[in-house]
């Protein structure tokens, strides 16, 4: 910024502050509320996570009790494992599902618009409706397997969404229809993006269309799933409307999550105290993925500012 | 009659002048008016309060209604937040024992005089009563009644059971069930999944197995009774209700079984009076079901309580004050408790309103008797799963370790009243 | 790939495309023909079956009919409060955005890698976490139970995707077109109006897709901070099914979660093609 100022020496001879103050307002009032509030919420909840408040928040000191009782619970230890069960199928599933759409759809078909529509339209629509209609499919007395019986076929079963062991597979299904959308975009947009000379190179060449993309093609989406990777993630941590629509945690408790146990522990079971340790603990899981990941990026810069 | 209520009345308002005047200068000085929070903004509860507004107008007041849809838990929110900003609604609904935690998080208003100068407690429940006047004082006023334990039978599944007695105990209820399925009912039990649909199973077993030990383990989480064989054979007995019930319901509303019941194809339900709206509503005969209480093993009813009520919450503004003094006449009036039960199906707090009349339902009228012979034997008991019994945060637990023993058939009777007092531990 | 190639391979993609959409559209058309049967109807029968009698009443009810407590208007007057936080919303994250990306990735300035990290890491604070922490800047600022204050949650929270994903497209400018311009004595803002945005609108058409959707589908903040007559269309939606003593009115329901969807819908299948053109254009880096 200094540069630019300083190559309009013809300029009246306004004090520099003052001529650079609106972009500085532009630039700096929105980034730092944004900031601002993630830093102080985020502290705030730390806070009050080591306080014993139930219904509002209250002053006081409880040291780790709360994150002992969260930690001891059934509810949460069911919710952790879920979540590394969930999110990991969850986000492999969505981008594979991703990715096969986006190439299906790059195989220059017809209709590419009408389809490109059908897989993008649950983006549009909320998770309590999704959650709602699918809990209605996947109930094996309403939906899929009651038509399939209907049909003919009566020793078919599909009763995942009443099998404590199953039930979480129902929510992968859910949330990758609802969002390997976003997954097949990005990856559309990849593909449509790699160098066309390339193609033709390795098409000359003598290369058939599956080696051209695992050798070629592929190789170039690597920082698209990334991006694909961290947005879904983001997705399958703060899962909870859909949740609570398709199973609200069960059978039993068997589909909890930590989403749905910091709700539940804040404004349902007004232990505001111990919903604020569940969701400390919910931010240093996912630090916990996304360090890994930053420092990553940072190594990578950092090569690519050397070379 | 009307004359005679309008003595009273009058009577009623110079006691309230003498002990209010506060309020009741007020009351000439502003125009009424009220703001309410709550969550029933469709189906009878919408109607219900739409109607209970409309009195509340024709008596000169302004009616300030905003519906928090969707969970209770989202109404809360609501609450919470306007409690916060120290804004909270003039009056709004909140029940069971959490009116004695919110009581804690903000002002509320001394009722005394006017549920006195209403005659309000001898005709109230007194296990109801006690939730609402935490600390002694009235500061909440419960509105409508239902019943969480009663039980429908389906006429068909009777006929194909070659049954025409109604059950009066446990046994008897396994019994039946037990013909039904012989008979050709597929399922002898038409409930739904979802958590307090399973707390209710749980409820209804142990209240009809001993009110007693119901009062001792859940109301009062004595660790003795909560370990004790009641609850061992209540949780049993849920064993069988689970075993008979469709296992594809998963977590559905039990709505979702209505016309398998109505058709015979399932046989018994055990739900809150609530239900029988529900039927009517999906356009179903009432001659094609029976209500009657929930079984009881003494054979006398068993009545496990859930009552809606309003809190009101202290505001400085004349014209809320006069507003909350209208609202707290109208809520305790039998008419007016009349209509609203007759558009729910609930029954009135009132044990003094006649049900025999016009307007009221089979059911209605069965929970109303059943109500009153609860109370008489000491067996109107408040119900966990819809949480009457204990703060959410204790229900909450205590549902998780229910509904997980519902779906997870391995779970053994006693590994789940170890659990049960383990969550009870807990939640303290 | 490009190539076309010999039919049988080209049936079989076909085929897997059309089977896929086919189950991508079953949900939908469970709503669509709940859309057209009575409450009745769906009560007495299953949630999942084809109408019996088109109950095409359902649209109008839905539309002005039904009530939510003492107002019988369906979700119209909704549907108006939640465009009316949706649109300002979306309008300022995505403008803010656009330029808090551009000074990120263009500018370079003290600090920025910091504050742009912690801007990006918002995206995974969940919001049941923020909700009391909003409550208490709502009522220290007097924005409670307004739309504004609605208004401004969602463009603060916002600005994390608009910002993510506006630095990352415009990283993908060449530096040299900024040099020049600078040496012309060009500013900041001339930068951003004159170069900036008239590259932009395919980055701009996918956070605006974004926000939009996200915003009109929100329901936990619309209901707690709102009063009344201001509630968003997800809650005249929850209305409708919630209440565990009632029979919840599917038919009704169905058509009323149809015509809410529309807006985002609609968005979604005219702002498809660019959606993945504006992604195409560089944004995933």
């Amino acid at each position: 910024m200094t540069n630019a100022a300083a190559m309009k020496p013809d300029r009246p001879a306004l004090p520099e502050w003052v001529r650079r103050l609106p972009e500085c307002l532009m630039i700096w009032v929105p980034l730092l509320l944004s900031a601002a509030h993630l830093v102080s919420f985020s502290l705030w909840t730390i806070w009050i996570s080591f306080t014993p408040s139930t219904l509002v928040p209250v002053t006081g000191w409880v040291g780790l009790r709360n994150y002992t009782a969260v930690a001891a619970s059934r509810n949460w230890q069911i919710a952790f494992d879920n979540l590394l069960l969930f999110g990991s199928a969850f986000v492999l599933l969505s981008a594979a599902t991703g990715l096969i759409l986006a190439i299906l759809l790059d195989q220059r078909i017809r209709g590419e618009n009408v389809l490109r529509s059908v897989f993008l339209y649950p983006l549009a629509v909320s998770f309590v409706v999704t959650g709602t209609v699918w809990s209605w499919l996947l109930n094996p007395g309403l939906g899929i397997q009651k038509l399939v019986h209907d049909l003919g076929w009566t020793s078919f079963k599909f009763d995942w969404l009443i099998d404590r062991d199953m039930a979480i597979w129902t929510i992968v299904i859910a949330a990758i229809w609802q969002s390997s959308g976003f997954a097949m975009a990005l990856f559309l947009a990849g593909l449509r993006s790699v160098d066309a000379d390339i193609i033709k190179a390795a098409q000359i060449d003598g290369a058939g269309p599956i080696r051209m993309y695992r050798r070629i093609i592929l190789p170039s989406l690597w920082p698209i799933t990334i991006t694909v990777v961290v947005i879904q993630l983001q997705f399958a941590i703060s899962t909870f409307d859909l949740v609570r629509a398709l199973t609200n945690g069960g059978p039993g408790i068997a589909t909890q999550l930590p989403a749905l146990v910091v709700y539940d522990l804040m404004f349902q079971r007004s232990l505001l105290g111990r919903g604020a340790a569940a969701a400390v603990l919910m931010l240093l899981i996912l630090l916990a993925v996304l360090l890994p990941y930053a420092a990553w990026r940072y190594l990578q810069r950092r090569r690519a500012s050397h070379a | 009659m009307p004359i005679t209520t309008t003595r009273r009345r009058l009577l009623a308002g110079s006691v309230a002048t003498l002990a209010l005047p506060a309020l009741v200068r007020a009351q000439s000085a502003a125009k009424p008016r009220l703001t309410v929070i709550s969550q029933w903004s469709a189906g009878s509860d919408g109607a219900a309060i739409t109607a209970l507004g409309k009195k509340f107008e024709e008596k000169g007041g302004v009616w300030q209604h905003s519906p928090v849809p969707g969970f209770t838990t989202e109404m809360m929110n609501k609450l919470r937040a306007q409690i916060m900003a120290g804004d909270p609604p003039a009056c709004s609904q909140l029940k069971g024992p959490e009116i004695a935690a919110w009581s804690k998080i903000a002002p509320t208003v001394d009722l005394d005089a006017l549920v006195a100068a209403a005659g309000y407690e001898k005709v109230v429940a007194p296990d109801l009563a006690k939730l609402h006047k935490p600390g002694g004082k009235w500061i909440a006023l419960p509105l409508q009644i239902y019943s969480t334990n009663m039980l429908f039978l389906s006429k068909r599944a009777m006929d194909k059971a070659k049954a025409d007695k109604i059950p009066v105990t446990w046994a008897d209820f396994n019994d039946l069930a037990e013909k039904m399925k012989a008979g050709g009912v597929a399922y002898p039990i038409a409930n739904g999944g979802t958590r307090p649909d399973d707390g209710q199973k749980f409820e209804a077993a142990l209240a009809g197995i001993s009110p007693l030990a119901y009062r001792a383990a859940i109301m009062n989480l004595e660790k003795k009774a909560l370990e004790g064989p009641e609850v061992k054979a209540a949780f049993a007995q849920v064993r069988k209700i689970a075993d008979w019930m469709d296992p594809n319901v998963g977590a559905q509303h039990f709505s979702t079984n209505l016309k398998r019941f109505i058709d015979g194809d399932m046989g018994m339900m055990i739900m809150g009076g609530w239900a029988q709206g529900v039927l009517r509503n999906a356009g179903f005969k009432f001659e094609d079901f029976i209500i009657a209480p929930g079984p009881s093993d003494n054979s006398k009813p068993v009545f496990l309580l859930n009552a809606d009520a309003f809190i009101f919450w202290q505001r400085k503004e004349p014209d809320l004050q006069a507003g909350q003094t209208l609202m707290a006449q109208l809520v305790m009036d039998p008419a007016i408790q009349t209509m609203y039960s007759q558009i729910t199906g609930s029954i009135p707090v009132r044990t003094d309103v006649d049900l025999s009349g016009e307007g009221w339902s089979d059911g209605q009228r069965r929970t109303g008797a059943a109500l009153k012979e609860a109370i008489a034997s000491n067996q109107a008991v408040l119900s966990l799963a819809h949480n009457m019994a204990q703060e959410n945060g204790m229900t909450a637990a205590m549902i998780d370790v229910i509904t997980e023993y519902v779906k997870n058939k391995t779970i053994k009777p006693e590994q789940a009243v170890a659990r049960l007092a383990e969550a009870v531990e807990g939640a303290r | 790939m490009r190539e076309r190639t010999f039919a049988p391979s080209r049936v079989l993609i076909y085929l897997i495309v059309l089977l896929i959409a086919a189950a991508w559209l079953a949900p939908l058309a469970v709503v669509v023909l709940n859309s057209l049967r009575t409450n009745e109807e769906i009560a007495q029968a299953s949630m999942i079956g084809w109408p019996k009698q088109w109950a095409w009443g359902n649209y109008a009810a839905a539309w002005s009919g039904f009530c939510v407590a003492e107002t019988c208007a369906g979700i119209r007057p909704y549907m108006l409060n939640s465009a009316l936080v949706t649109i300002p919303a979306m309008v300022f994250s995505t403008l803010l955005g656009a330029v808090a990306g551009y000074a990120v990735s263009l500018w370079r300035f003290r600090g920025d890698t910091w504050i742009y990290a912690i801007v990006t890491l918002g995206l995974f604070l969940p919001q049941q976490m923020r909700l009391l922490p909003w409550t208490i800047v709502l009522r220290d600022i007097g924005l409670i139970n307004t739309l504004a204050g609605l208004v401004l949650i969602h463009t603060i929270q916002g600005l994390s995707f608009t910002t993510l994903f506006c630095r990352n497209y415009y990283v993908a400018i060449p530096h040299e077109l900024i040099r020049a311009a600078r040496i012309d004595g060009a500013g900041f803002f001339r930068i951003f109006w004159r170069i900036i945005l008239p590259l932009s609108p395919p980055i701009l058409i996918v956070t605006v897709i974004w926000q939009f959707t996200h915003i009109w589908n929100e329901f936990l903040y619309g209901v707690t901070f709102t009063s009344g007559q201001q509630q968003p269309v997800t809650a005249a939606l929850i209305a409708l099914s919630a209440a565990v003593a009632d029979i919840p009115q599917h038919g009704v329901q169905s058509a009323a979660v149809i015509i809410a969807a529309l807006p985002t819908l609609l968005i979604y299948v005219l702002g498809g093609r660019y959606f993945v053109r504006g992604l195409t254009a560089g944004a995933v880096k």
